[in-house]
């Protein structure tokens, strides 16, 4: 209810505004629009004929054989259900921890509070660089070439955090009061009044951390390149635009070798792994869209 | 179980004097146990398919599968990952960077399961080369860590077309002058100075471009490689090598006297228009899209880096478009009157350190030693080139025979995935050049270089083009093949104890060589004078190195003659 | 209220050390939430921080650390003894404050201008279609960039039809443009996607306080002054603070795409310094005294902008 009151205040405030708004915006989605097309055009376009660069919003010479190329590979199926699954179950983790520790920071009488958001900021900070990260995850705990190395390493973001505390901060404080007076503790306060609260916040968090998971290859690249039944989407696409490129030049290490030549050229698969790897997050986005774009009333549950 | 037994079995019977009976009887009970060999490879690739037709062969008839690892991020930084951690695979192609697998000490030395006696063929295949390729360790032993996955080719080196580093001029622009011969810069830039002067625009009203030089990140060769060859030599990276001495001397040329009329000419033509500055800025797709497009006259590259171009030239049938390499030089007026000899294509040399070397975590390096000298039998050497008689090709009158859609199948990425052991091929020790022996001599190994199919491949415009010149292949624009130096060539030497000077010497090159061919001519002498002064303590440092290196090199291959 | 209570409480629970730990127990909920994830970073995070030692070393990957010579403070004194290594800090600052200055700033308005679209549908429309860009990647991005920005691309051919200018700008070649170009680049890819966590912080605004002020006769202007951006304020504010702990990474990716050797003493990152001397060089202990130098930097500009927040009675990270 609150919702509908709220657009209706703006509408009373003449009509000059929403009509120049209205047309920046479309402008501006033409210039970011454009861009997408254009590769999603080229993701269509023969592979060769692309080469010649010049293609605006639509193929000029059409062919699926760049989506053909890819999707032929059955090993394109399960790397797409190892990122769907671990990009869930990531996430899950993910806003599980990061909201209770982000509740627990926000709590101004906690006595560790500025002590463990100096060390949790920190990490944010400092970076020990590759080969130590390397030696720890994949030697002293073992996580190398298994499924969970895709979920341990990153169930928690400080980042993220930050974001959640920021927002609960901004939340009225008389809302954990009340639940505290009640005799709630903190757990139960957590949970039950405050993480309903989050959810635009928390459907934000879940796209940063959803959309971060998904594209992710360097796990795949450190870790588990051995197994190929682990291997994630990104990482096999990737894979593929590489190969693409070497073949183009496969005689780069071996000028004896046949100069191949293949029917598709990095230019479309480049656009074709892009489009194959976005339209997944355009299907989830817009539930989780709903939440941050159009917001929950927080009238409502006041009272 | 049983059926690979048996499938041994009846191998040993069919072809008794392929297996030494001795390797198999060393490791008998190792060789009846189904294996999964890792592998690493240094490179981008696909994974084969599960029911790829010659992995099961392999493993029908020796029992190894294999785990593929390819490359997916940076090489240097993946190994030093696998060195800190010692988790090497059993077999490793280090790609460009072996070296640093060698140093620290990741491989195994193959002396002790190659010799003559225990591995004939695979001696034999080594043994003319063995001199580049084995080296001595700390302790004066005779090492080998790597048996080169190319260069050791049977028979005469087999030029079809130049596959290295040359001028390139479209075909159109020799159509027009009347196919001249073009040996030298300023014979080349006099043509398409004409051509364009008479053609401005192709037919869709696009300008022509006259001369692009590529510049991005490695590819930079384009810009700073040219003088040596103009000098006459082949491609030795960036150093020139004075090979009439057995003193060798080395040094570098960017900085040299000589280098600076080929700087100033660019920069002449840069005056006139032929050179637009956007290519200092281009990237390698915007490069590719140029020459593409057809409108590009010429450009100093290498064959295979722009074979997507050609490609898409010959699919748009814009054949006038493609290029035809030419062996330039200077014209004796650039170089104190003297007639500098044409070299641009060297003689054939093993790609030293490139391919598969077993590593010390390897719990079976003699089963894989015994398999690479079974595996260069005619036999496995034809399947892993030309694949499954009467599938992939056939023998007609002793010829080796393609139609045109199995030489086509062989060029389709998802069909090797199905039907080609191309990541454990591509790794391992194999035959190249011509078959000598048996029924099928006078054959190529590679489907790729066989005559047949190379003329099949080529289009009418192409066959009549040649006929004016009255060459037979694309390769007789330029001399023959030169003799190999003694140190081979001087690119493939591992100057790591100097990467950072080489770094500065590179950098210095990549920003003043395009602000030379750009500037104000009256300007390029002081520019010049400024450029070598820069460069000097780089270049310096660079040159000393390479000296010894080649070298020794050299003397390694000397000695032992 | 109780606020002021729990911080007069800390104050005096650091005197009587009986006193903290029976305060801390009754703390125990918030103890349990949170201690298992203090582990976790303790772990993941800080132990491998032993790999700083190989800042002073001359690592190598085969000796490790215990095997490995050290050098003592040589690999720092290499890095600020190269004069492009000293460049690549200004140009790493220079991109990173262009960067957070056009991000926020264009991330701000768009997300007002979004919130300030009364028809639903056509808000997550305009929101969907503004976020597509992140999802392209830079070879893509910086690819038309390249052609837009060259010398006969479409913006010159403006440029000349608009007699702008005379000759056509040499956008790609020049190095006074590139930190702009880069800057402009970023905002066409990301501003969409950054705009959603001030989307997001703009639903915790009362939606009574607009329809207070419309009450009132408030303008939409005074709305977004004395509504919006009070609200989304702390977002902002502790966004900032964040940001110029990461002044010191200003990538490397689209720098090494859109650069070239004309405008190499403009383009050349930490990032990129890094890549090319150290791990590819094998140089590892250069490299870790470079991110180390960054992380020390980095903690310093956090702290510093955390206490000016704090000065100016702002919302603070710490």
């Amino acid at each position: 209810m609150a919702k509908v009151k709220r657009s209706g205040s703006v509408v009373k405030t003449g009509k000059v505004f929403p009509v120049c708004n209205a047309i920046f915006l479309i402008l501006l989605m033409f210039v970011t629009l454009y861009p997408v097309l254009n590769t999603v055009a080229y993701s269509f376009n023969d592979g060769t004929d692309a080469l010649r660069g010049n293609i605006g919003l639509w193929p000029r010479v059409f062919s699926l054989e760049s989506y053909r190329s890819i999707l032929s590979d059955k090993a394109v199926y399960q790397a797409a259900w190892i990122s769907a699954s671990k990009t869930v179950i990531t996430t899950i983790l993910n806003l599980f921890w990061t909201s209770m520790l982000a509740y627990v920071l926000s709590r101004r009488e906690f006595l560790l509070r500025k002590v463990f958001t100096v060390l949790f900021v920190l990490t944010m900070y400092v970076n020990a660089g590759l080969i130590p990260n390397y030696l720890l995850i994949s030697k002293t705990l073992g996580l190398g070439n298994s499924y969970l190395v895709y979920i341990i390493p990153t169930m928690f973001s400080c980042f993220n955090m930050i974001v959640i505390r920021t927002y609960i901060q901004g939340l009225p404080e008389a809302l954990v009061e009340s639940a505290r007076i009640d005799g709630a503790g903190d757990l139960r306060a957590f949970w039950q009044i405050i993480f309903p609260l989050c959810k635009p916040v928390l459907a934000t968090v879940a796209l940063f951390v959803a959309v971060g998971s998904w594209n992710s290859w360097f796990d795949t690249y450190l870790y588990n390149g051995g197994k190929k039944e682990l291997y994630t989407l990104q990482y096999l696409l990737k894979m593929k635009l590489a190969t693409t490129q070497a073949s183009a030049n496969a005689a780069k290490a071996t000028a004896e070798a046949l100069s191949s030549s293949t029917m598709t050229t990095p230019v479309t698969i480049r656009c074709a792994i892009t489009v194959i790897a976005t339209v997944p997050i355009l299907v989830v986005y817009p539930f989780l869209q709903k939440y941050f774009v159009t917001g929950i009333a927080l009238g409502s549950v006041k009272e | 179980m049983k059926k690979f037994i048996a499938a041994s079995l009846a191998l040993a019977l069919v072809v008794p004097t392929l297996l030494p009976v001795h390797a198999f009887a060393d490791d008998a009970a190792a060789a009846e146990e189904p294996i999964t060999l890792t592998v690493f490879r240094g490179d981008p690739g696909d994974q084969p398919t599960e029911d790829n037709k010659i992995y099961q062969k392999i493993k029908d008839e020796f029992g190894v599968s294999f785990e593929f690892e390819f490359l997916a991020g940076d090489l240097d930084e993946k190994l030093g990952m696998m060195i800190a951690g010692e988790d090497y695979p059993d077999l490793f192609d280090g790609g460009n960077s072996a070296d640093l697998l060698i140093q620290n000490g990741a491989l195994i030395n193959l002396l002790d399961y190659v010799s003559p006696e225990k591995t004939p063929r695979l001696w034999a295949h080594i043994e003319p080369q063995k001199a580049r390729l084995i080296n001595k360790d700390e302790d004066g032993n005779d090492v080998l860590y790597i048996i080169p996955n190319y260069g050791l080719a049977d028979g005469e080196q087999i030029v079809n077309q130049v596959n290295g580093p040359a001028f390139f001029l479209q075909k159109q622009v020799l159509e027009w002058a009347g196919y001249p011969q073009v040996h030298t810069l300023n014979e080349y830039f006099d043509l398409i100075e004409g051509f364009i002067a008479e053609n401005p625009t192709d037919e869709n009203g696009v300008p022509y471009v006259g001369f692009d030089i590529l510049c991005e990140d490695w590819r930079h060769f384009c810009l700073i490689n040219p003088v040596q060859h103009l000098m006459g030599r082949p491609n030795d990276g960036e150093v020139l090598v004075d090979v009439s001495t057995d003193e060798f001397h080395t040094e570098t040329f960017i900085d040299k006297p000589y280098a600076k009329p080929y700087y100033k000419k660019l920069n002449e033509e840069f005056q006139k228009g032929l050179i637009s500055k956007d290519t200092f800025v281009m990237s390698y797709d915007q490069y590719i899209a140029q020459l593409s497009s057809g409108t590009v006259l010429g450009m100093f590259d290498q064959t295979w880096d722009f074979n997507d171009a050609t490609y898409a030239l010959q699919t748009a049938k814009m054949y006038d478009r493609t290029y035809v390499a030419l062996g330039l030089v200077y014209d004796p007026e650039y170089v104190d009157g003297k007639e500098i000899e044409e070299h641009y294509v060297n003689g054939s040399l093993p790609n030293v350190n490139r391919g598969f070397g077993i590593s010390v975590n390897c719990e079976c390096p003699e089963r894989i030693v015994a398999m690479w000298e079974e595996m260069l039998s005619d036999e496995w050497q034809l399947l892993f080139n030309w694949g499954i008689e009467g599938e992939d090709y056939s023998i007609e009158n002793g010829r080796l025979v393609m139609t045109r859609e199995q030489y086509e199948n062989t060029l389709d990425n998802n069909w090797i995935m199905a039907n080609k052991a191309r990541a454990f091929f591509e790794s391992s020790p194999k035959k190249q050049g011509w078959i000598l022996d048996g029924d099928l001599a006078g054959n190529c190994w590679e489907p790729g270089n066989q005559p047949e199919i190379v003329f099949d491949q080529m289009n009418e415009y192409d066959k009549a083009f040649l006929e004016k010149y009255g060459y037979q292949k694309f390769a007789d624009f330029v001399n023959p093949p030169i003799e190999l130096a003694p140190y081979g060539e001087a690119w493939q030497i591992d100057y790591s104890p100097v990467d950072v000077d080489h770094q500065d010497f590179l950098d210095i090159q990549d920003k003043y060589l395009p602000e030379l061919i750009m500037t104000d001519p009256d300007n390029f002498d002081a520019l010049w004078d400024e450029f070598v002064a820069e460069i000097t303590p780089s270049a310096t440092a660079f040159s000393e190195f390479m000296q010894e290196a080649v070298l020794a090199e050299a003397h390694k291959v000397l000695d032992n003659q | 209220m109780s606020r002021v209570k729990a911080n007069a409480g800390q104050v005096s629970g650091g005197t009587t050390k009986k006193g903290f730990f029976t305060r801390l127990g009754k703390q125990w909920q918030l103890l349990l939430m949170s201690v298992p994830m203090v582990i976790y970073v303790l772990v993941f995070n800080y132990s491998p921080l032993w790999g700083w030692i190989t800042a002073f070393q001359d690592y190598k990957p085969k000796l490790g650390i215990a095997g490995s010579k050290f050098v003592g403070w040589k690999n720092f004194e290499w890095l600020f003894g190269r004069q492009d290594f000293l460049q690549s800090i200004r140009n790493t600052l220079g991109m990173s404050i262009i960067n957070l200055v056009f991000g926020t700033v264009s991330a701000i308005v768009l997300a007002i201008l979004i919130n300030e679209v009364i028809h639903t549908g056509f808000k997550r429309f305009v929101q969907t279609v503004t976020y597509l860009p992140h999802f392209l990647s830079m070879v893509i991005v910086v690819g038309m960039a390249q052609n837009i920005f060259a010398s006969n691309g479409p913006l010159n051919q403006l440029l000349l039809n608009l007699h702008l200018v005379k000759q056509p700008v040499f956008f790609l070649g020049e190095g006074k443009y590139f930190w702009w170009l880069v800057g402009v680049i970023n905002v066409w890819k990301e501003v969409g996607w950054n705009t959603i966590i001030y989307i997001a912080a703009m639903t915790a605004i009362d939606p009574m306080l607009y329809e207070a002020a419309s009450i009132d006769g408030a303008s939409r202007w005074d709305k977004i002054r004395y509504i919006t951006l009070p609200g989304i304020k702390s977002t902002f504010i502790i966004l900032l603070i964040m940001n110029i702990g990461h002044l010191m990474e200003a990538g490397f990716e689209i720098q090494y795409l859109l650069g070239s050797s004309l405008v190499m003493d403009w383009s050349q990152t930490i990032d990129i310094f890094v890549l090319k001397y150290g791990i590819s060089k094998q140089q590892y202990g250069v490299a870790t005294a470079a991110g180390m130098f960054k992380s020390v930097v980095a903690i310093i500009l956090l702290f510093a902008a955390n206490a000016m927040a704090k000065r100016l009675d702002e919302s603070t990270l710490i």
